[in-house]
């Protein structure tokens, strides 16, 4: 295994990371306020359509990545309205909804664009790739980083500036309060179900600009069901990164990895088989780490009581 | 608070009351469960709106439509159940709502420094940086104080506040209150605990059954008078004859539960308890009371030693086969251990009681035997309920506890463990609960009670052990038991100190 060979595998891993950490941040936001949502995969399909019909028609980037982050927005919208005003059940409200959009997307596909499948047309623009002067011409870093789009670093900012917001400033702590006691927030004036209202959406835009990547970063076409799962491979990212948007980042890459890893022994090993790693390591990840995680959520309950 | 009306569905929580209060007074606001005291306060702070009535301040008519109008307007309100944020510190809990900050980021470093002087002014000290969740309850009350006064209250309602604490901080908060007041603060406690009402309080209002009763100067009622006004009847004073103990029932021995650090949270804890005898367990919460419970009813794996039950070992045996070795337990938290909140009145009753075969047969339940069964309870034990399909956590605390009382005393067990059995509950209720755990015992059967409550571990058992730090760290016969002696042990003295 030679050098170029790594640097390869973690191109690829930087550019399968992406969407799963924008997924992983709108999962975390939810979960920072109380909210289980598990409609990031309908969030992140709907982008990946919409940014890539729009692209089509207009071909605009900038109208595509506002599509795909409205999407995005508009389903969290949905589940927020359902599962935060009228609290129905979070599981209903995401299977549904993940259910629906895929559903919906490839109906869409063949009534917009009579296809079936998937969208593959050489009017459609990409993400501009970035080559960054001085390091495209360093060897091993040059490759790793070849050809990212603005989105990929763009979504190590969002990370950082989730971050800065949630646990530095006064309204992060009240955002933050909101998951830790809603009752207390509320008796304190803190509009809890707005925020909570407003954390989903906000999960929604992230989702959608995850959705946006996929189909117009590394590759630029919209295939059904595209996402294959990404929504909860992000969930599983926010677990173990506790929520925590920087913690989230290296979970993140660890999917990310997986996936990489996975792209790489396509060559090698049967692709149906690579293809199941990132799942495995999720599951094997959280097996592994909710042991860790128990004693202290053991304590947490005891504080509580 | 003129012609203040609350009214639920059918049920009147507030008929037609009227509230006044001064500047720099106490006003104890008294009346059993379900007399609609914390009605009129949740109107009064906004978390509730009257269905007819006003609400004037210094002459204006005002109109609350949530807590922050109060808060506007200088109210406060110390809640019973706690609202902190416990992962957080003291400093982020007080300053919440109006933090300090510095640019656009939250100032947590001012946030210290503004507790500090907060805690300097009211002479309520307190360490800023400490987690909450990692402070006793006494302080976490201390907290909520303390973000009251933060927001510049000048009206401060505490509701029920002494109900967790103890003895000691039950102390300290009377001075802090009688400290607030001195200081031109206006004060409305709602309570049942008279006693507290005749240390500090310089009016009483009374309240029954959504009405107002009568008010008047602490100084021209009494104890009695208060409770023959709040129960509307009179409450007699209680005398237990001695009792000769029977045969042994409980026998705890070298109990060790090991804690995540070097010390154990039970160290070699031992004592016994006799049929015919209440024993009380007097400690300061958190001194590993609530393990032992957890010990004895098999929800936690004592490290080493033995707890007979009757001559057989059950340490580390599961929790069913516990209870079938005769042992029921009032679990201390009502709501967390003692029922499922959204069950029904029918499906809590029968916990525990589901294998009898008037209630099931061969894992069928019987309907109407489970519902004869509770309706049994239910009025035997005067549990106010509005049908059996009502939900457990519908019930006002004092019913809900007569529900679980009634549920672990009808086991009749030959061990009943009541852990804080009165807890937050009214008079009416307390004295119910009293002479359930005292009939127990006439039966010959043994109870072993543990209570923060000093004067009802003092009024009820006949034999003391005092808890600290998961010791058994002196024994007391009834009549050799005084506050003083306990309350020393409590602390962490040592046994010679107390009898001297």
């Amino acid at each position: 295994m030679n050098s170029a060979y790594i640097a390869s595998i973690l191109n690829s891993t930087l550019r399968s990371t992406t969407p799963i950490l924008l997924a992983a941040l709108g999962s975390a936001v939810c979960s920072r306020v109380g909210v289980f949502n598990i409609a990031l995969e309908a969030q992140m399909l709907i982008a990946s359509f919409a940014s890539i019909a729009v692209n089509y028609f207009t071909g605009s980037i900038l109208l595509s990545v506002s599509a795909g982050i409205l999407s995005g927005a508009l389903v969290g919208l949905i589940v927020a309205v359902l599962q935060v005003k009228y609290k129905a059940a979070d599981m209903v409200v995401g299977t549904s909804l993940n259910l629906l959009i895929q559903g919906g997307t490839t109906f869409l596909l063949y009534l917009i664009f009579g296809l079936r499948g998937s969208l593959v047309d050489n009017r459609l623009v990409s993400l501009a790739k970035i080559n960054l002067p001085v390091i495209r011409d360093i060897p091993f870093l040059g490759r790793v980083l070849e050809n990212l789009t603005i989105v990929d670093y763009l979504s190590y900012i969002i990370a950082l500036l989730l971050f800065i917001w949630l646990f530095k400033t006064v309204s992060g702590f009240r955002i933050l309060s909101v998951g830790i006691n809603k009752a207390a927030a509320e008796s304190l004036g803190t509009k809890a179900v707005r925020i909570q209202m407003g954390m989903v959406v906000l999960s929604g835009a992230l989702c959608g600009l995850g959705g946006t990547v996929l189909s117009m970063g590394q590759v630029i076409m919209f295939t059904e069901n595209m996402t294959s799962g990404r929504g909860f491979i992000a969930m599983a990212a926010a677990s173990l990164g506790m929520s925590h948007p920087l913690m989230t980042i290296l979970s993140s890459l660890f999917f990310g990895l997986c996936q990489g890893i996975g792209l790489a022994l396509q060559n090698i090993i049967k692709s149906q088989l690579t293809m199941t790693l990132p799942y495995i390591a999720t599951i094997v990840a959280l097996v592994l780490f909710s042991r860790q995680l128990k004693p202290s959520a053991k304590l947490k309950k005891q504080g509580k009581a | 608070m003129k012609h203040i009306t609350k009214v639920y569905g059918s049920l009147y929580a507030n008929d037609d009351v009227h509230l006044t209060l001064d500047k720099g007074e106490i006003l104890a606001v008294v009346g059993e469960n379900g007399a609609g005291k914390s009605t009129l306060m949740k109107i009064l702070y906004g978390l509730e709106q009257p269905t007819s009535g006003e609400i004037y301040l210094n002459g204006q008519l005002q109109h609350f439509r949530s807590p922050h109008d109060a808060v506007n307007q200088k109210i406060g309100m110390v809640q019973q159940h706690f609202m902190l944020l416990n992962p957080c510190t003291v400093a982020e809990n007080i300053v919440y709502g109006r933090e300090p900050r510095k640019g656009i980021f939250f100032d947590r470093e001012g946030a210290v420094r503004v507790t500090e002087a907060l805690c300097e002014k009211y002479g309520l000290y307190i360490d800023p940086r400490r987690r909450v969740g990692d402070c006793p309850v006494g302080l976490q009350q201390r907290v909520e104080i303390l973000k009251v006064l933060y927001q510049d209250a000048d009206i401060i309602i505490f509701d029920e506040p002494s109900a967790v604490l103890t003895p000691q901080e039950v102390n300290e908060l009377l001075r802090t209150m009688r400290k607030l007041a001195d200081m031109g603060k206006s004060i409305i406690i709602i309570t049942h605990k008279l006693h507290e009402v005749m240390a500090v309080a310089d009016r009483v209002m009374v309240m029954r059954l959504g009405k107002y009763i009568q008010e008047m100067p602490k100084s021209e009622t009494s104890i009695q008078e208060m409770s023959y006004l709040m129960v509307g009847r009179h409450i007699v004073e209680r005398k237990v004859p001695p009792r000769e103990p029977t045969g042994r029932v409980l026998d705890v021995q070298d109990l060790v539960l090991a804690g995540s650090d070097a010390k154990n949270i039970l160290d070699h804890f031992s004592i016994h308890v006799d049929g015919g005898e209440i024993v009380g367990i007097a400690g300061v919460s958190g001194n590993g009371q609530s393990e032992l419970i957890q010990c004895l009813t098999g929800l936690l794996q004592p490290t080493s030693g033995k707890i007979l039950l009757k001559g057989q070992d059950v340490a580390g045996k599961t929790v069913g086969e516990i209870r079938t070795a005769g042992c029921a337990c009032i679990p201390e938290d009502r709501y967390l251990w003692g029922c499922a909140a959204k069950a029904s009145l029918t499906e809590t009753a029968i916990m525990a009681h589901q294998n009898r075969p008037e209630i099931s047969k061969r894992g069928l339940l019987n309907g109407k035997g489970a519902k004869d069964f509770t309706r049994a309870l239910l009025d035997g034990y005067d549990v106010r309920n509005s049908g059996q399909a009502q939900r457990a956590g519908e019930l006002s605390g004092g019913n809900i506890q007569k529900l679980i009382v009634a549920r672990e005393v009808e086991q009749h067990s030959p061990l009943l463990i009541a852990a804080e059995p009165t807890r937050g509950v009214d008079i009416g209720a307390m004295e119910f609960i009293h002479n359930k755990l005292l009939e127990k015992r006439e039966r010959g059967d043994a109870v072993l009670l543990i209570s923060s409550e000093l004067t009802e571990i003092m009024s009820l058992s006949d034999r003391i052990y005092v808890i600290y730090e998961g010791k058994a760290t002196g024994e007391f016969r009834k009549a050799d038991a005084t506050e003083e002696g306990l309350g020393i042990l409590m602390m962490g003295g040592k046994s010679h100190e107390a009898v001297s």
